[in-house]
């Protein structure tokens, strides 16, 4: 039997069926209106950067204590245990995101804020310059969205306040009280942001963390960030994984990198004597 | 002999590839209850991300000496409080204090420094940032 019908039958299949081209439902964000530009001037002013109050993050956890799950508080013991040691678990240490929630949480660096029609859009700067897209355009969250670091962040606003819920969350992302205490966030959580001013250089970002694979029950706490306008503080490149390497050049003589010596816990060892 | 090369070399990339990274840590490996004071030169500023790396070669005083590594917060911090990438160069001679590592390396946690020919004293305190304005 020739094989030349079977192969036309497959080539014809091959080409009639569907291919991938945009989802069924994706609907269309209209571009925005003078309208709409201008609704964003009755918003609070956000703009300037916002430096996290480290010092209260701190405090903050000593205050009023994660509700761990027993099981879960055995092992925030034994990485407080490694941590007071010495011995830091490094959360961050294979530079993937903080995610939501310790962008908040443990973050050293300063954020910025960016209010355009539909969304807000919060640049961090540690550990490669993250970003929280916030959509505040009307819509629902995805049924079933794909789990992200950051997850899926919806935002209204409530007079001169911003709540936002998070979903889709992965599990893997920490759940963390310092950069080496924390646990994964687990399955199911998802977490409540409230931003608003209680100053006129002070953000309260007031969290309800949901996370039903390790809390007892939701975890209520705010952090702060302080605003400020001094170019200093406007947020700069932040490569994570810039000083694993240092500056050499290849056998070309082209500008290179070249892997640098550091310690199993992460930090940078002097070079080796010559 | 070709095939043990590739082998070779397949298991490095494999070594390579699935290696962590090693930037973004914490500093509780140093220990935060003692301080050394190191006298001695500046043989290294690495002004790159997520911690900005000092290099100090020590050869005379109490304390070990060699060139000891010490480590600060990020370039974006540093310069809020003042630093720059210009802030110390090879062969400065300086004073600097740090949080030792624990396990008796040549490491610490930076605290202060003094370039010696100024006086000039650099520090990398965050609390002192926090505030607005």
């Amino acid at each position: 039997m020739s094989r030349a019908p079977l192969f036309a039958l497959a080539l014809a299949l091959a080409l009639a069926a569907p291919a991938f081209a945009a989802p069924a439902d994706d609907p269309i964000t209209p571009a925005p209106t003078a309208k709409d530009w201008q609704a964003l001037a009755q918003r609070p002013d956000w703009s300037g950067s916002w430096f996290p109050v480290i010092s209260d993050q701190f405090a903050q956890v000593t205050s009023n204590p994660v509700p761990w799950k027993p099981e879960v508080q055995k092992q925030i013991d034994h990485w407080d245990a490694e941590e007071k040691a010495g011995r830091p678990r490094g959360l961050l240490l294979d530079c993937l995101p903080h995610g939501v929630p310790s962008f908040y949480l443990i973050t050293h660096n300063s954020i910025e804020i960016l209010q355009t029609p539909g969304r807000v859009t919060i640049l961090g700067e540690s550990d490669g310059n993250r970003l929280v897209r916030i959509w505040t355009d009307g819509r629902k969250a995805p049924a079933d969205p794909d789990p992200s670091f950051h997850g899926y962040n919806i935002g209204t606003w409530q007079a001169d306040t911003l709540a936002v819920s998070t979903t889709a969350i992965l599990p893997q992302t920490w759940l963390a009280v310092s950069e080496a205490v924390g646990i994964a966030i687990g399955e199911g959580a998802h977490v409540e942001q409230k931003f608003h001013l209680i100053g006129p250089d002070t953000l309260a970002v007031d969290l309800t963390i949901t996370a039903p694979a390790v809390l007892t029950k939701p975890w209520e706490t705010r952090r702060l960030f302080t605003r400020k306008r001094a170019r200093s503080y406007e947020i700069v490149e932040g490569v994570c994984r810039q000083g694993d390497f240092e500056e050499t050049t290849d056998q070309w003589g082209n500008p290179a990198w070249s892997p640098l010596a550091q310690s199993a816990d992460g930090n940078v060892l002097a070079p080796p004597a010559k | 002999m070709l095939k043990k090369i590739l082998s070779a070399s397949a298991l490095a990339a494999t070594l390579a590839l699935s290696a962590p990274s090693l930037a973004h840590h914490s500093f509780a490996m140093f220990d935060q209850g003692k301080v050394v004071n190191l006298r001695g030169t500046v043989s290294g500023y690495r002004w790159v991300n997520p911690h900005v790396s000092l290099f100090v070669e020590v050869q005379d005083g109490p304390a070990k000496h060699g060139v000891w590594a010490v480590e600060l917060t990020s370039p974006g911090n540093l310069t809020r409080l003042g630093w720059s990438r210009q802030s110390l160069k090879v062969g400065d001679k300086v004073d600097v204090e740090v949080n030792p590592l624990r396990d008796g390396a040549l490491g610490g946690g930076f605290r202060k420094a003094t370039i010696l020919s100024t006086g000039q004293v650099l520090q990398a305190r965050l609390v002192e940032i926090e505030k607005p304005g």
